[in-house]
């Protein structure tokens, strides 16, 4: 999964999108690659209009954009099937119990209804509701009702996952709970997706791949291990007694470490040597135009 | 299936898009409703004109003479049908106001649209609800009445002069049913919530009719039905059925020129509120 060689799944370039006279996304290019991928971005940065646009609920201005080949705005149909798409905001039908709901879902998006009612019942027994799924979806919890959105998006086995912030309104044990299933989907099921947020966490727990949008733009994109690699010349030492001397030694070398000499010679002890990595709040923070703290 | 292959597998039969793509929606919608037994209730009181006009129609094959103060012809069906667009408004709130404005409400605009479904078969979809809810009060109580009435009283209804009878009660029962329910969807759009477009429905409709009455009164003018729905429906009952009603007596032409504009007002307010996505200028 995620091999460089591998043909892109969605592929957008130069791509201009607008509300009105808001301009949401700038000329925007890129790849999501097979596998998972994290959309990182401020709110606001046009992550939700990407993946709206490539639902075919928004025309480009310009640019092109194509899913599994195809072009959203002339095949929107060909393209939804192929996609399950969690949104950020609630969303469930009045009335209706979860098992009902989801099944529903499932016709909708061209399931038989048998069908889709016996794929409803395994894909919320998957997601942790087997219990609660005859009852009223109005009546869940917050947790709940993200578990009920996945369970929709995936109901018709999508080739491609849209989930737009997945763990909002969770409390730290829903969320890393959330976060295992949609990793579960993505190592063990194989199915591609792409996780848009503004937790890096979220993105770092799940996703190979990352695109960092920023005001329209996109800002940094790749492999987040190669985003986030250790830094050949850089590298954390913790040392133990006085470091100002060690420190000046280090300087007057060239910050180069001479067989452990600077540090006898400073009469300090190092306890710890590392290459320094970035993290991915680095590269994060890097693409917004800040610095890292700290 | 056993527990330990309770998890998730992939599924990989996916067939061809679907031709019919609304009748999902269509049929869960109506199941949601039905399940309400004050609606059935309702549905059963939109019977009770059937029932009364039944009756009248055995009277008449029991008692010839009582049909010098109780005509039974072609009327008879105008009449029923004019009780039926009554019931529609009622069944058409209590049942419609809230297909897509509690859709709006609880983002589940999203899960249909993200679907393979275009905009136009999720508004046949909820439509077809409407349809054929109103369909149910209208067409089939005046088609079933005539036949009634051919098998009680075949020497007043088996002639070739009444053959126009069935057509008028379709042509009618169309009409009152496409405008009220494309007006209800319109309405409906324009809220996310069901209370306010039920209260919006009904006050544009009887808003409309006390504007017309009011005008009506002070300047005599037939124009003036123009202004109101259910003027423009009697209007059209009165060409069809030969009924005579005084304050209405607009060439049926012009109400139905008049119905036409509004239903087409009505899909293009849909074309613009039925969207994934808001947008705000």
């Amino acid at each position: 999964m995620g091999g460089m060689a591998e043909a892109p799944l969605v592929e957008f370039k130069d791509l201009c999108v607008s509300y009105g006279p808001v301009q949401a996304l700038s000329g925007v290019s890129g790849a999501f690659l097979p596998g998972p991928t994290g959309l990182l971005g401020p709110n606001g940065a046009g992550k939700t209009t990407l993946l709206k646009t490539l639902l075919g609920f928004l025309e480009p201005e310009r640019g092109s954009l194509s899913a599994f080949g195809l072009d959203p705005v002339r095949q929107p149909l060909e393209v939804r099937r192929r996609i399950g798409y969690m949104p950020e905001v609630d969303c469930h039908l009045p009335g209706m119990t979860a098992a009902a709901f989801v099944a529903f879902a499932g016709e909708l998006s061209g399931m038989p209804r048998d069908e889709a009612v016996s794929r409803a019942h395994e894909v919320l027994y998957y997601v942790g509701l087997g219990e609660a799924r005859y009852r009223t979806v109005d009546t869940y919890s917050t947790g709940m009702k993200q578990r009920v959105k996945l369970a929709q998006a995936l109901v018709h086995d999508p080739d491609l996952l849209l989930l737009d912030e997945p763990t909002n309104g969770l409390d730290p044990a829903g969320r890393e709970e959330m976060l295992a299933l949609v990793r579960d989907v993505s190592d063990r099921r194989q199915m591609s997706l792409i996780l848009c947020s503004h937790l890096l966490r979220d993105v770092e727990q799940v996703c190979e791949n990352v695109i960092v949008f920023n005001l329209g733009r996109v800002a940094a994109s790749g492999r987040i291990a190669d985003l986030t690699g250790p830094r050949r010349s850089v590298y954390d030492v913790r040392v133990k007694g006085d470091p100002a001397a060690f420190l000046t030694d280090l300087k007057d070398h060239g910050c180069e470490w001479r067989e452990g000499r600077t540090a006898r010679e400073a009469g300090v002890q190092v306890r710890f040597l590392r290459p320094g990595a970035e993290t991915l709040e680095d590269v994060f923070l890097r693409a917004l135009g800040h610095e890292a703290e700290g | 299936m056993p527990i330990y292959e309770q998890t998730y597998r992939r599924h990989e039969a996916r067939g061809p898009l679907r031709r019919v793509r609304f009748w999902p929606i269509t049929r869960e919608a109506l199941r949601l409703i039905l399940a309400r037994r004050w609606f059935l209730a309702l549905l059963a009181a939109a019977g009770l004109p059937f029932v009364v006009q039944v009756i009248r129609i055995y009277v008449v094959t029991r008692f010839p003479q009582a049909n010098q103060f109780l005509p039974v012809d072609g009327r008879l069906f105008g009449e029923l049908l004019a009780w039926q667009a009554l019931f529609t408004m009622f069944i058409t709130i209590f049942g419609g106001a809230g297909l897509v404005a509690n859709d709006l409400r609880t983002g589940a605009i999203l899960v249909y649209l993200s679907r393979p479904l275009t905009r136009r078969d999720y508004v046949i979809g909820k439509l077809g609800v409407l349809l054929a809810l109103n369909l149910a009060v209208t067409l089939l109580p005046g088609l079933m009445l005539y036949l009634v009435a051919l098998s009680l009283a075949p020497d007043l209804f088996w002639k070739w002069s009444l053959a126009w009878i069935a057509p008028a009660v379709v042509a009618q029962s169309l009409a009152i049913s496409i405008v009220m329910s494309l007006v209800a969807l319109a309405v409906s759009s324009l809220s996310r919530s069901a209370r306010v477009a039920g209260l919006g429905f009904f006050g544009l409709l009887i808003g409309l009719e006390v504007a017309r009455g009011i005008l009506y009164a002070l300047y005599r003018r037939p124009e003036t039905a123009l202004l109101s729905l259910q003027a423009d429906l009697r209007s059209l009952g009165v060409a069809l059925f030969g009924l005579t009603e005084r304050a209405v007596t607009l060439p049926w032409a012009y109400a139905a020129a008049m119905l036409v504009t509004v239903s087409i007002a009505c899909l293009l307010i849909l074309r613009s509120r039925v969207r994934a996505v808001e947008i705000v200028q």
